[in-house]
């Protein structure tokens, strides 16, 4: 699984980067077609729900897709193979 | 199967401002109807007038939307007229405290079984900022420009004294437990009070120094006391800060109810 934020739904409300535990959502410099900053993703492989949802079965967190007032944060599944980013923290 | 197939996915993105705390609501309250395992034929969503009020429009279920502050009215004849559905009112400070303040009361005592979520933003948001009876003593809105100088209501001492069988706040940071408090209003039979404080960017917040929408949500949390903690301050006799406001279970009790299938 991985974080996606829709970004026609996105309105740039930045609450996302108040309430992940993570810290994972930054707040976006870089305007969309619509003029909104969305919000930029820092190591989206921290989030509990990405790694450990399928061997819990059940949604774990999910703060910031309940805070998000516009809908727009969900999950996605990942493509067979896909590369990851493996991070190694001391 | 997500609390995200309740949503009519081709009314969305709403046309809430950007940072307003409606949309958090809504989904808090259709997580807690998901985990209820209730068809979505046999639910209904009720609302009155205002920014709280469009909700139901975006929720993928029978819903009324009806005249000023006659939410819980509508509401009442629904689950009269049939018991076997399940009815939630969402409604707005300004819709159900001023304008519809006694068919709240008249509601709770008659004990229906019903779920009333009120999305308090403290202040008439979408007709350009007014001061509601909810408005907290001090602040600024445009009818207000020197301060509001009255005492606001305490919606949910108000829901407790008509006789509601289930009284909660919480506000729109605190997801989790507002999900909860939600799930155990739509279970208790007879009245549910959810009152769900929110922050408003547009109207309430440019005027009192919340210009980021983060101000705003970091006062509502730094602002709350849990109940557990204001009963122990009270047998300390520490004194309780004056802008505080009381989060958490209020009031559960089993009065007979109306409306419940025996």
């Amino acid at each position: 699984m991985k974080l996606a934020i829709d970004e026609t739904r996105c309105k740039g409300c930045n609450l996302c980067t108040k309430v992940c535990p993570y810290k994972i959502f930054k707040e976006g410099k870089r305007l969309n077609r619509k003029g909104v900053a969305l919000p930029e993703l820092d190591r989206p492989e921290r989030c509990a729900n990405c790694r450990l949802q399928k061997l819990y079965g059940r949604q774990l967190c999910g703060v910031c897709q309940l805070t998000c007032p516009d809908q727009a944060i969900h999950w996605i599944e990942e493509e067979p193979y896909e590369l990851h980013k493996v991070a190694i923290e001391y | 199967m997500s609390y995200e197939d309740w949503y009519r996915q081709d009314r969305l993105p709403h046309i809430f401002c950007a940072g307003c705390g409606n949309g958090t609501i809504i989904n808090c309250t259709l997580a807690a109807i998901e985990q209820m395992d209730w068809k979505k034929e046999e639910t209904v969503f009720v609302s009155g007038i205002g920014c709280s009020s469009r909700a139901p429009g975006y929720i993928l279920t029978d819903s009324l939307h009806t005249t000023h502050g006659r939410a819980i009215a509508f509401a009442t004849g629904v689950k009269m007229a049939n018991p076997d559905l399940h009815v939630v009112v969402f409604t707005g400070d300004g819709d159900m405290a001023a304008i519809g303040g006694n068919h709240f009361i008249h509601a709770c005592r008659r004990n229906i079984d019903l779920t009333v979520i009120c999305m308090n933003n403290q202040i008439y948001g979408m007709t350009g900022g007014q001061g509601s009876p909810t408005t907290p003593k001090g602040c600024l809105s445009s009818t207000t420009p020197f301060g509001c100088a009255e005492t606001p209501f305490d919606l949910c001492e108000l829901a407790t004294a008509a006789g509601a069988n289930y009284v909660s706040r919480w506000t729109s940071y605190h997801v989790k437990e507002l999900e909860k408090a939600v799930k155990v209003g739509l279970e208790t039979p007879g009245f549910s009070f959810i009152e769900a404080l929110t922050q408003c960017p547009t109207a309430f917040g440019r005027r009192n120094k919340f210009r980021q929408v983060s101000d705003h949500v970091e006062y509502l949390r730094s602002h709350s006391l849990l109940k557990a903690k204001r009963d122990r301050m009270l047998e300390n006799h520490e004194q309780i800060p004056e802008d505080m406001y009381i989060v958490g279970e209020i009031t559960r009790r089993k009065r007979p109810a109306m409306g419940v299938k025996p």
